[in-house]
């Protein structure tokens, strides 16, 4: 057997191995990769940045565990954006009991970090809402079209160890109908942002921060106007995450190029996030990301090169 | 025990349990099957209970029984409603799938879910597809040749790029945009538009086509469709990997940190 045929029978468990000793060793080396995010995640950051602080955010979290490497990335960046522009929050889930819970480890894990800062600390009750879970997204969208007091009847909010009726906090207080939200963002790996656009989309702006998966489905919406806008997969955690460190059309030290450009929007500055963390799970890992997409493409070349150079020696033989 | 400790058990045992499933890469074994079934039970007990907190507790059992009014907690008085105690036969007969004498039973809860469903889809379908088929119909030819690409909105004032600080001339730049189609926009829309009815002809199933223009279109179609599945491929890919990736970044970022720390 030569080089060319042991090449073509190396056992997939020594791939797994030199994968993992790769990805392991990649992330201790995190690095700032200059990046041109997505015309999609620009938006999504000029939109995010473009909210008025007194209208309240509704967060469809539908995302779990199952897919923590790019949503709790894409939730994280949401957090620490809407908390440096203290714009208030609700947060709910339409597709998976275990969501809620995901997203309540998140927040608390920002505010310790924000904590540890000395930036304000945001309150449950006052400054954002936990409404838990709601069976059935077509169901629970449609209600909250319809009557978005109604839909949410009998949620509870706990503030300062006492039980209030959650459109009697400061959060949802002047809510009436679902209009009156400034924007709705859907965080998914599932088509549970489709459910939300088909009912929701005419009444309140909608965006999603979705995965890899989910994003190429998603992007007709985008294209159409029915999402503002949209963050796919890792690189997208990554673009918000470089457009938060350095804003889209925002020349450093006001020479020279800007570091994200972009002519949508009247190419108008947008402001990068001057408090808190910026860089963080999404520079982290899209370079390991990179270390692993080479290691994928060396070896589907290496795969190829063998059956070929195999091959060859076959017909020489025969 | 304190915090920290606490933290380096919580994530210790969640390192154990990544290992232990992901030990199905070398091999099917006992270890592997074992978390598997943690996992498997832990989400269903979760969810059963999440379900009848979140929402049945609410949502159903509060508004059917009512709640007497709570001055501790702050928590006011609820009148119930006995008519939501109808809701339990219906959902119940749904498990009568599992007998075979009445599983014709369980078909009454599935025939009212798909009722309310199929009821919303005429409008669905037409929120879902109206505003892509409107976005599709793009002009293909220019109707200025002034210049070949869009004018800029933008304009470098004291080094910094700006929109044009003429509100009457910002004001004249995208009125010129809104009213003309430029050659570079018109080659993008001609490549969009290409690309969306040949990719759609592919899906004629109806008539044999035939001659070199409509067989060529249907290739073009193909590739093109072929083209799009390579890059959600792609993209599944990357996803993919990101859920590797985050897993080794909780062993060596999370709990290896940790524990160089002594759980702090």
């Amino acid at each position: 057997m030569n080089f060319w045929e042991k090449a073509q029978k190396v056992d997939r468990r020594v791939l797994y191995a030199i994968l993992i000793f790769f990805v392991c060793g990649g992330l201790f080396f995190p690095a700032t990769i200059p990046v041109d995010p997505d015309p999609s995640s620009k938006s999504f950051y000029s939109e995010i940045k473009k909210l008025n602080p007194e209208k309240v955010v509704l967060i469809q979290s539908d995302w779990t565990n199952s897919t923590r490497g790019e949503s709790m990335g894409h939730f994280e960046n949401l957090m620490r954006l809407l908390m440096s522009q203290n714009i208030k929050f609700v947060f709910y889930s339409a597709a998976d009991p275990v969501a809620p819970q995901v997203a309540r480890t998140v927040i608390t894990r920002i505010n310790k970090e924000r904590e540890g800062q000395g930036l304000r600390v945001y309150k449950a009750g006052v400054d954002y809402l936990d409404l838990g879970y709601f069976p059935n997204a077509e169901a629970t969208n449609t209600n909250m079209g319809n009557n978005l007091r109604e839909a949410w009847k009998g949620r509870k909010a706990r503030v300062d160890g006492r039980e209030v009726d959650i459109f009697a906090t400061p959060v949802l207080g002047n809510v009436k109908k679902i209009e009156d939200a400034g924007m709705m963002i859907v965080v998914t790996a599932s088509a549970s942002i489709d459910v939300a656009i088909q009912r929701l989309a005419k009444r309140v702006p909608i965006m999603g921060l979705v995965t890899g998966v989910v994003g190429p489905g998603v992007l007709p919406f985008y294209q159409s106007g029915q999402l503002k806008g949209v963050a796919i997969g890792l690189k997208g955690v990554y673009d918000v995450e470089y457009m938060m460190a350095n804003g889209i059309n925002v020349k450093p030290g006001g020479e020279g190029k800007a570091k994200v450009e972009w002519d949508g929007n009247n190419g108008a500055e947008v402001p990068p996030v001057t408090e808190g963390k910026t860089l963080a799970r999404g520079q982290q890992y899209y370079g390991t990301l990179h270390v692993a997409l080479v290691l994928l493409i060396l070896a589907v070349v290496m795969g190829n090169v063998s059956m070929f150079m195999a091959r060859r020696r076959q017909g020489e033989e025969a | 025990m304190n915090e920290n400790q606490y933290l380096l058990i919580k994530i210790t045992v969640g390192v154990i349990a990544t290992i232990g499933l992901y030990s199905v890469l070398y091999r099917e074994t006992k270890v592997y099957r074992f978390f598997e079934h943690i996992f498997l039970g832990l989400a269903a007990g979760y969810t059963l209970v999440a379900t009848w907190k979140d929402t049945l507790f609410n949502d159903w059992f509060v508004r059917m029984f009512g709640r007497a009014a709570d001055a501790a907690t702050g928590q006011e008085a609820q009148v119930g409603y006995w008519i939501y105690a109808a809701l339990l036969p219906i959902g119940l007969m749904g498990y009568m799938v599992f007998n075979r004498k009445h599983n014709w039973m369980s078909k009454i809860p599935l025939g009212i879910i798909l009722g309310l469903w199929s009821g919303q889809q005429i409008q669905i379908w037409w929120d879902t597809w109206g505003p892509q088929i409107y976005a599709t119909m793009k002009p293909v030819i220019p109707t200025t040749f002034d210049s070949l690409t869009r004018p800029s909105t933008l304009e470098v004032v004291d080094g910094r790029l700006v929109p044009i600080p003429d509100a009457a001339r910002l004001a004249e730049v995208n009125n010129l945009i809104a009213q003309n189609v430029y050659a570079s926009q018109a080659l993008s829309n001609l490549v969009f538009v290409l690309t969306f009815v040949s990719a759609f002809s592919y899906f004629i199933f109806s008539f044999d086509l035939k001659g070199r223009f409509l067989t060529g279109i249907n290739t073009f179609g193909r590739w093109m469709l072929m083209i799009g599945f390579g890059a959600i491929f792609g993209s599944t890919v990357m996803a993919r990997f990101a859920l590797v990736i985050d897993r080794m970044s909780y062993i060596v970022n999370e709990w290896l940190q940790v524990l160089l720390r002594g759980g702090a």
